[in-house]
């Protein structure tokens, strides 16, 4: 028996997938152990070993590989538990860190946040004053040297620095991507000087013009780095130890893996690691179900989480926003829309809220009656109906109906002059239509059409709103994933992961692009890509490469990453690539948008590599009915529609649902892990997989009319 | 002063506070959408329909950074996006420039008194305008573009942006005309003109208008983000009113307005009644000019209204300063929304009803045809908001409260540092630099002011990394860094300012032309509060004939203006001028004011400062009168010494003063 397993390590569980080579697939949960998450995986595993029914030693020596998604870099990041470490920059920039571009102030901060302009601030510079070294050198934007390297003065600060006790060094010099060599030869010095001191160096990690920006991203990883390796090393040794002697590998903000021994290299691509998952899990059932194209929602108690995947590949945007910094590191683009089911519903001036807020896990909604005072998004859902108060989470968690309808009539129904349903009914229809304005501005601000794609929606409090959202958005249907896979959606992504590695470099040119010099560029990145591949130990399925290359009309500011043919690069390659461009822009901003008067630059070249792993989790097929009829457990009333008010739904249970059946709306199913909304008008099928599927009665440019949660006349 | 009278110019003045439209001066032909009053909407379908609103000028606003080609849009965020009613009053503005969104309404609302006949204002119809008489935009620069939105054959709302551009034409590169008397030699202002008919772009106007720019191409492609930007706004209000009906809408954008100003008039009531009254100076209107320039401002709270009244400031002056009445209303709406509307919706078609201004046509923020204007935005605009950002910032000091919200004045101007040249490609480039934007923001109650923060008429904006001009232009930076000491001493300090210092590089021309236009030289513009100090002026030196490329041969990089020989010329705040090959130029821009007297500075944030380099030991001696010994381990503070010699400055502080009778 041959297995494959994904962790997925959240700041409450730890869930485990496994499949063998047979077509079986197993899930598994443990709480988390934030300050050693490793225990929290072990203790994962081993929940997973005794679902199959071997010992945890038999199940990990006959693994090829674990991929697992871990918050610990994004941890240190956010918590700022990271390496006390040197920062060696070009002389006269050192306070770049500290000016931040001006834009550290505003840099991912919501609307809200941004307009109380008094309030807002800068982060602390990453590195304090008193640890960065100012080197006497200069290179021009040629890569021309201006200044040489001062070494004797270089070996003096370096010294400085180890006195200081830092633990590791960051170097990022004015135009190092252009020539790297003052960065290398600082290397060479620390190395001399303090051979085990960990070096970070900006023309390794993040090759890209843009001074601010590399530097942020040099320093955080390399700050990251001896943390990573610290999880890393005794994670292995134990997972050894139990017998385990496949690959273990890290998901990375890219959406592709690595191993654990190369991933402190290159410590900063795994910040979104924890991010990733779920998306992974939409491509590879994407690819199961024939859906090329999905808008991930992942709707948790504190998060709304939405990314897409277009013609099978997630979005991958080539930066990625941590807190009030831009760091380059190419990312799965999952875009933070909302706080979840625990968006607090308020009254600003008279006028209905929902959200920003968030109640959270604690104190959480009204109705956890675990001290939150506040209404939430699912008080209203309980409120509704829509939710059960002894069959949350499975009944995992009892809910307390008369806290949401006192919170819901305190702070909405009261003062507006509604009844507490009323005022449930508003904030679950304001809800959904602003889930509705937030994902579609993603989608569109990626180009895209929703009518053509699919919605996947998953995380606990999602597929009570899915069916509304969706029918707003206009997209053909909608997926909720319940299969082997319902509880662990993140982690079977993470186990049907491939490999990938990026690498890229700025070469900064006006077109007409020299074709000798593109050719030069992708030569290059593919020869370190391969080089990198191989360092993985892993025997790939197949290897495939991808180019892309960031392009701009002249002067702007912002690019656009354009693909680049396969193959070999000649003038025919290199002639498509403003055509590719003017193609992307024209769809992002109208036909009558590009301006090919302005000249066109290249600025970025980037190439990944994908090594497709041998073994791909293979998911159940759930049994079809064989004859007795499918039957409600109950009905009650809900209100889904605020156009229809309350209506009478049968209530179905998951375990009682086999493949092809089917469920009208206005029902309500209730699965171990979440409760799924079926308005009327709205049909769901299970599929073979044991998924749930939902279309709309009316299929065409809008289902909004369907579903509209609105009046449109006065009151 | 010698401005002269142009005959039948009066037809292009916004000027007043006039609100609504004069049916009489509208076509018959062209019908306005009105909603049946009575109809009121739910909350849920209020709160929908709001968000989308708010959501749309975000779309609008992204639209044109990613489609815009100019630093000045995409980083320096110098645009603005906004929604109105039928008849121009701003229902929702994005948060960009705030200046700019305080123009567009002045500008719908003389195109409907002005153009409803002839040439006709029709669906799919654009019209471009960049003269500030008229309004939408500050200065010539600003280049504003509105359309109208019809529901059936209804005039039911309008859609506008606005953006900064990089030339268009005058004497000057860049267009700010630094040798200006009037504004004939400056570009010429273009009143409403419809530039897209029935959807389609017109050649031959779009031909006329990039023809007065040195660089068309650039000011085209702005033209395509301000067309995208409309059509993406048309776009989505077109699906919300076929979803919700023309009339939902329209009152959720009545209430909009209504909500903004119940909640203006509500914090306005909270605050205490008052009268407070500031002067914002300029300096020099052009160049070789000596002057010195004052805006006037007494302004009033009682209850929940309040009026800026400019009487007493000088008179309209020959130069590039002045700034018509849109500029003065634009640094009013400045101080409003970003002092005291940090919680209130931003609809100034309805926060502007409870604000009176009064100011004489014919004086320098509220100038007449053809008085120059190009630099108006920093200049006597930006002035006006400096003085409005004073008088607000010292009643919201006046009110008792444990969460106080507001900042003292913060760098209190924009200045040009305009290049021109060839660059390393041999292409001819205007840009102009963004490093000042990261200027200091004032001090606040409650904590130091945020150092190299930004502009506060600027909600975001960024500054080009230095590896991006030196990849766009010919010029290689020595240092661009945090100026220790820029930031008004306080009880809290104020934001640093900084300074970049460049030398001309890899051109073939082996120069580079400058203009160089910031006010705020002879005196700081941004104003403490409570006794805090302001904050650094502006300060330019060119060092001619300097030693730099040998020194970089051959030494190393300089740290100090001072190590690299030549003559040090200080610029004045006008000049234009050639950067040679030997030449360096260094600018500063300005930090922001302090708050609360420096003596009562806690000593170890003045300690901590010095260890981060924020202040020089002259300064921690002589205006925070903390006493400090340095060791190796940092600066240790000197408890005894610093009592008394803060007492030896306050004994100073009486010498000084004079008691008047």
């Amino acid at each position: 028996m041959t297995y494959v397993l994904g962790v997925d390590i959240g700041g409450t569980f730890t869930d485990a997938f496994g499949c063998d080579d047979e077509g079986r697939a197993f899930s598994a949960k443990a709480p988390s152990t934030p300050g050693d998450f490793a225990t929290g995986m072990i203790d994962s595993l081993t929940e997973l070993a005794n679902t199959i029914g071997r010992p945890i030693s038999e199940l990990l020596s006959e693994t090829a590989y674990i991929c697992h998604g871990t918050t610990s870099t994004l941890n240190a990041l956010v918590t700022g538990n990271v390496a006390r470490i040197g920062y060696l920059c070009t002389q006269g920039h050192a306070d770049s860190i500290r000016i931040q571009n001006a834009e550290g102030r505003h840099t991912g901060l919501s609307a809200e946040e941004k307009q109380n302009l008094s309030q807002t601030d800068k982060p602390q510079p990453l590195v304090h004053h008193s640890l960065v070294r100012e080197l006497h050198e200069r290179v021009d934007h040629s890569g021309s040297v201006i200044i040489a390297l001062d070494e004797d003065h270089t070996r003096k600060v370096v010294q400085e620095l180890i006195d200081a006790g830092v633990e590791a060094i960051a170097v990022s010099l004015l135009w190092s991507f252009i020539n790297p060599q003052h960065e290398q030869t600082v290397e060479r010095i620390i190395g001399e000087l303090a051979p085990d001191m960990h070096v970070g160096l900006s023309s390794q990690l993040s090759p890209r013009i843009r001074e601010y920006s590399r530097s942020v991203t040099t320093i955080m990883s390399t700050q990251v780095a001896p943390r990573l390796r610290a999880y890393l090393d005794p994670l292995t040794d134990r997972l050894t130890s139990l017998g385990f002697s496949g690959s273990l590998l890290l998901m990375q903000g890219s959406g592709g893996a690595v191993t654990a021994a190369e991933a402190p290299n290159q410590a900063i691509t795994t910040v979104g690691s924890v991010l990733t998952g779920g998306i992974a899990g939409c491509v590879r059932l994407g690819a199961l179900l024939d859906h090329p194209n999905v808008i991930s929602t992942d709707m948790g108690g504190t998060t709304f989480l939405t990314g897409l995947v277009v013609d099978g590949a997630p979005v991958v945007s080539p930066t990625m926003l941590l807190g009030q910094y831009r760091v380059n590191t190419p990312m799965v683009d999952v875009t933070a829309i909302g706080s979840g089911g625990g968006a607090i519903a308020w009254l600003d001036h008279g006028n209905l809220r929902v959200g920003p807020d968030s109640a959270g896990a604690s104190p959480g909604p009204a109705c956890f009656g675990e001290g939150g005072t506040r209404p939430t998004i699912t008080d209203a859902n309980l409120v509704l109906g829509l939710l059960d108060a002894n069959q949350f989470l499975g009944g995992r968690k009892q809910l307390h109906l008369d806290l949401a309808r006192e919170a819901l009539l305190r702070d909405v129904g009261g003062p507006l002059g509604l009844n507490a349903e009323e005022a449930a009914a508003a904030v679950y229809a304001i809800a959904n239509s602003q889930t509705a304005d937030l994902v579609r501005r993603v989608v569109v601000g990626a180009g895209h059409d929703p009518r053509d794609f699919v919605v996947y929606a998953y995380g606990g409090s999602g597929p009570v709103h899915c069916a509304s959202y969706a029918a707003d958005l206009g997209v053909r249907e909608v997926v909720v994933p319940l299969g082997t896979t319902a509880s662990a959606f993140s982690a079977y992504g993470l186990a049907a992961t491939d490999v990938v590695l990026a690498a890229e470099s700025s070469r900064p040119s006006t077109f007409p692009l020299d074709v000798d010099q593109v050719a030069a560029e992708f030569a290059a990145l593919e020869t370190t890509l391969a080089d990198n591949l191989s360092r993985q130990n892993i025997e790939f399925a197949s290897v495939t490469t991808r180019r892309e290359v960031d392009v701009r009309y002249s002067m702007q500011l912002a690019e656009l990453a354009t693909p680049v043919g396969a193959g070999v690069i000649d003038e025919r390659t290199v002639a498509d690539i403003a055509g590719e461009f003017e193609a992307q822009y024209a769809r992002l901003f109208g036909a009558e948008a590009g301006y090919r008067d302005a000249g066109l630059q290249a600025i970025s070249y980037r190439a990944f590599v994908t090594g497709e792993l041998p073994l791909r989790p293979q998911l159940p097929e759930a049994p079809t009915r064989a004859s007795e009829e499918l039957r409600p457990r109950s009905h009650r009333r809900v209100w889904q529609i605020a156009r229809l008010g309350w209506q009478e739904a049968a209530i179905y249970h998951y375990a009682d649902l086999y493949a092809e059946d089917q469920i009208n709306g206005p029902a309500v199913i209730e699965a171990s892990t979440t409760t799924v909304s079926i308005p009327e008008g709205v049909l769901g099928t299970v599929d073979r997989y044991g998924n749930l599927r939902l279309t709309f009665e009316t299929v065409g440019q809008s289902n909004a009319s369907v579903l509209s949660g609105n009046t449109t006349g006065g009151q | 002063m010698a401005v002269f009278h142009v005959q039948g110019s009066e037809k292009f003045a916004s000027g007043s506070e006039d609100r609504g439209v004069d049916p009489e001066r509208l076509d018959p032909r062209l019908r306005l959408h009105h909603p049946d009053d009575a109809l009121s909407v739910d909350a849920l379908t209020y709160e929908i329909v709001r968000h989308r609103l708010a959501a749309i000028t975000e779309e609008m606003g992204a639209a044109i950074k990613r489609m815009s080609g100019s630093v000045v849009v995409t980083d320096a965020v110098d645009f603005g996006v906004c929604i109105t009613d039928e008849v121009g009053d701003a229902v929702q503005v994005g948060m960009y420039n705030a200046q700019l969104c305080a123009t567009m309404d002045m500008a719908v609302r003389w195109t409907l008194q002005n153009r409803s006949d002839n040439p006709g204002i029709q669906a799919g119809d654009m019209f471009l305008c960049n003269d500030p008489w008229v309004g939408g935009g500050v200065h010539q620069n600003d280049v504003s573009l509105f359309a109208p939105l019809f529901v059936g054959d209804e005039l039911f709302a309008w859609t506008c942006a606005v953006a900064h551009q990089i030339d268009l034409g005058g004497v000057s590169p860049g267009s700010w005309s630094v040798h200006s008397k009037d504004v004939f030699w400056e570009s010429l202002p273009i009143p409403p003109l419809k530039i897209v008919s029935g959807g389609v772009v017109l050649a031959d106007v779009e031909d006329s208008y990039l023809r007065r720019s040195r660089m068309p191409a650039l000011v085209g492609l702005d033209l395509r983000a301000k067309i995208g930007a409309n059509n993406v706004a048309q776009q989505q209000l077109t699906r919300l009113v076929e979803r919700y009906g023309a009339d939902v809408v329209k009152t959720v954008m009545r209430r909009i307005m209504d909500d903004a100003e119940g909640r203006l008039r509500q914090r306005l009531t909270e605050l205490p009644d008052g009268e407070w009254s500031s002067v914002a100076y300029q300096d020099q209107a052009r160049v070789g000019d000596r002057g010195l320039y004052k805006i006037a401002l007494s302004m009033t709270k009682h209850g929940d209204r309040i009026t800026f009244d400019f009487t007493g400031t000088d008179e309209q002056v020959e130069g590039l300063i002045n700034c018509t009445f849109a500029g003065l209303r634009g640094g009013v709406v400045t101080g409003i929304l970003t002092l005291i509307c940090g919680r209130i919706p931003w609809a100034p078609g309805g926060l502007m009803r409870c604000v009176e201004i009064i100011s004489e046509p014919g004086t320098i923020n509220n100038c007449t045809f053809p008085s120059g204007i190009s630099k108006a935005s920093v200049a006597s605009a930006w002035a006006t908001g400096n003085a409005v950002h004073e008088c607000l910032a010292n009643m919201l000091d006046a009110e008792e409260t444990s969460t106080p919200e507001f900042m003292s004045v913060c760098k209190g101007t924009f200045g040009l540092s305009l290049l021109a040249g060839v660059d390393q490609r041999s292409n001819p480039f205007v840009t102009m630099l963004s490093d000042c934007m990261a200027g200091g923001f004032g001090a606040r109650p409650d904590r130091d002011g945020v150092d190299t923060a930004g502009e506060s008429p600027n909600l975001g904006g960024r500054i080009a990394d230095v590896e991006m001009n030196e990849f766009a232009y010919p010029v290689l930076y020595l240092w661009r860094r945090e100026e220790p000491d820029s930031g008004g001493p306080g009880r809290f300090r104020g934001g640093l300012g900084g300074s970049s210092c460049l030398i001309p590089h890899d051109t073939a021309a082996r120069a580079i032309h400058l203009v160089s236009c910031s006010s705020g030289k002879a005196l700081p513009q941004a104003a403490g509060l409570s006794g805090g100090y302001p904050g650094s002026a502006s300060y330019e030196v060119i060092v001619r004939d300097s030693d730099i490329r040998n020194q970089l041969r051959e030494s190393g990089m300089p740290i100090a203006l001072v190590d690299i020989g030549g003559s040090a010329e200080i610029v004045p705040p006008a000049l234009e001028t050639v950067l040679d090959w030997d030449d360096v130029y260094y600018f500063e821009w300005q930090g922001g004011g302090g708050y609360g007297d420096p003596l009562r500075r806690d000593p170890s944030l003045v300690a901590r400062d010095l260890t981060d380099a924020k202040i020089g030991e002259v300064a921690a001696h002589d205006i925070y009168g903390v006493v400090v010994s340095d060791d190796d381990t940092g600066f240790l503070i000197d408890a005894a010494a610093t009592v008394t010699r803060r007492e030896e400055l306050r004994q100073v502080r009486v010498s000084e003063s004079e008691v008047r009778p």
